[in-house]
């Protein structure tokens, strides 16, 4: 397990492992690095992804990925990548006169629908036929926008396992979604239980914490890792944890041990 | 009491797997599968959460035909033109018709995976009705379900276990490296029993209990050995000699009042504590108001 995990980290040349939901959440943190560093290593390592940005444009994971070494709209015009721009879409979809086509992914915020399925349709037309990328890779960011947008948990549970069926399942290919958990917010009980429900339907959660004793110039935070063991064994049935530090470069992030950080060695 | 109930000695059950994040469920439920195919049963498994590569494996390969699963996990809300098993055939009429369908009319033991994705597309009183309609059914010797008691409130995870005859929680321990299991049976006289057991589960699926938790944990016990005399490994000394034992017991404190002493204090002795007024001849002793403060 921790060959795997230090090539999804960056720092050991494993190859990926497939059929894998990799879930990343974070908690009064901003664990958007984690899928910029995510983007780029499927990108490097010659994955056709399909990238549901709901939050940023395109020019601004653009402009991140450059720093990492990774240039975005190469990759969208030879195929290797496809985008779905969530805001423009969203905007387009809202200000629509005319009757709802059922190929817009983001047909829900017309409040016919109730489900996510044509978003799921969606992510399967690009997922499918990989040609010559592959494995085929599905990155969503972030899956807590759905709810504020006013989809139930149960439409998106439903969303992610569908997506799960068809690309770890079907494709061999791996799934990272992102959730977000604030603790400030009214309606606490939506982005938890989404968690939960995720992190049952998960293999390898990634959870991004700040410091717990408090704010820190060299360490800018925690990510603790959890998985599963497959298969039976005397571990299988719990959950296994791991705690790492992380710091958060220009040009990418790097992940240690607790303790030591080139600042304190 | 964990293995009796993965055993399934007797008809008629209805087992709830409770698991959380933490820790899951899903092996012991495997181990029952396996338990009831190494019966020569027939098994139906509802496979809403997992692949059926997934749930075969480590199952004897000689029961393969035993076993019969229902790939909800493909297509469960018929999104496709053609899906294989759905949600909504949980309720219908048809699935009885599969679950009693084979020839030799042994009844079968009906595994359910998971509850909580039946829960999320259905009301939960119309799934306790459609569980005790199976039950009741005939056809079923035993119903044996996952639950992720974490993503339902207490009064549906409440109603669904009121409903069984046996519900295995699975926690992680205290020692942290192994899960355990705590198990409630209930007897159709009403009984009720409540056991807590360290597990694991084998490769081949065979569950292995390895010892009671103790009700207080491990660590009060380790409090006990380790409790040093405090006297020792001083710079300093904080012992009595035998001498100074005797005199420390002969000593009477100030305000602890032995017999002899309380008499000795209380009888009035000659020559103290008496007051003797002799008054002057200015002094104006009134007898009948000696603080000559009356009114009179």
């Amino acid at each position: 397990m921790s060959g795997y995990l230090g090539s999804l980290l960056g720092f050991s040349t494993e190859k990926i492992e497939k059929g894998d939901f990799i879930l990343l959440s974070d908690r009064n943190a901003d664990a958007s690095f984690l899928i910029n560093h995510f983007l780029s290593l499927y990108l490097r390592a010659g994955c056709k992804v399909c990238f549901l940005g709901l939050v940023q444009s395109f020019s601004h994971y653009s402009a991140v990925a450059l720093r990492l070494g990774v240039n975005l709209v190469q990759a969208r015009e030879q195929g290797q990548l496809v985008f779905l721009e969530g805001l423009k879409d969203s905007v387009s979809q809202l200000l629509q006169q005319g009757p709802n086509s059922e190929a817009c992914p983001m047909g829900f915020l017309r409040g016919s629908q109730t489900d996510l399925r044509s978003l799921f349709r969606f992510v399967q037309r690009s997922v499918g036929g990989a040609g010559e990328w592959s494995p085929s890779i599905l990155l969503v960011d972030d899956m807590s926008v759905l709810l504020s947008l006013g989809v139930s948990v149960g439409a998106i549970l439903d969303f992610s396992h569908y997506c799960r069926t068809t690309v770890c399942h079907q494709l061999q290919g791996n799934m990272v979604m992102l959730v977000r958990v604030g603790e400030e917010e009214d309606d606490e009980e939506g982005p938890e239980l989404l968690l939960k429900a995720l992190t049952h339907q998960c293999s390898l959660a990634l959870s991004v914490q700040g410091l717990p004793t408090g704010y820190c110039r060299d360490i800018h935070g925690q990510v603790e890792v959890r998985w599963k063991e497959r298969g039976a064994g005397p571990g299988g049935a719990l959950t296994q944890k791991k705690l790492l530090q992380y710091k958060v470069h220009d040009k990418g992030v790097s992940f240690f041990a607790r303790g030591t950080s080139s600042a304190v060695l | 009491m964990l293995l009796d109930v993965i055993q399934g000695t007797e008809n008629g059950g209805f087992v709830i797997i409770q698991d959380t994040v933490e820790c899951c469920g899903r092996q012991l439920l495997q181990s029952c599968i396996a338990a009831a195919l190494h019966r020569e049963e027939d098994v139906h498994v509802l496979a809403f959460e997992v692949c059926e590569e997934d749930l075969r494996l480590g199952l004897d390969r000689k029961y393969e035909q035993r076993l019969c699963v229902h790939n909800g996990y493909t297509d469960p809300l018929g999104w496709s033109e053609h899906p294989l098993f759905t949600v909504h055939q949980f309720m219908a009429e048809e699935l009885n018709a599969h679950l009693s369908g084979s020839e030799e009319s042994k009844p079968a033991t009906l595994i359910i995976d998971s509850l909580s994705w039946v829960l999320r597309h259905h009301p939960p009183a119309v799934v306790c009705q459609r569980l005790q309609e199976l039950r009741r059914g005939g056809a079923l010797r035993r119903v044996v379900a996952l639950l992720h008691c974490d993503l339902h409130q207490q009064s549906i995870v409440g109603s669904l276990c009121h409903l069984a005859t046996a519900v295995i929680s699975v926690v992680p321990g205290n020692r942290g490296q192994q899960a355990v299991a705590k198990t409630t049976r209930r007897t159709k006289s009403g009984k009720v029993t409540h056991e807590e057991e360290y597990f694991s589960v084998k490769e081949d699926l065979t569950v292995t209990v390895e010892a009671r938790p103790s009700l207080h944990g491990r660590p009060q016990t380790e409090e006990d050995e380790h409790e040093a005399d405090p006297a020792a490994n001083l710079t300093f000394n904080l012992r009595l000699s035998e001498g100074e034992k005797e005199a420390k017991e002969k000593l009477s404190l100030p305000f602890v009042f032995s017999e002899e002493k309380k008499s000795a204090l209380l009888q009035p002795r000659p020559g103290s504590g008496r007051i003797v007024y002799n008054p002057d001849a200015s002094d104006d002793f009134d007898p009948e108001d000696p603080d000559d403060d009356l009114a009179v």
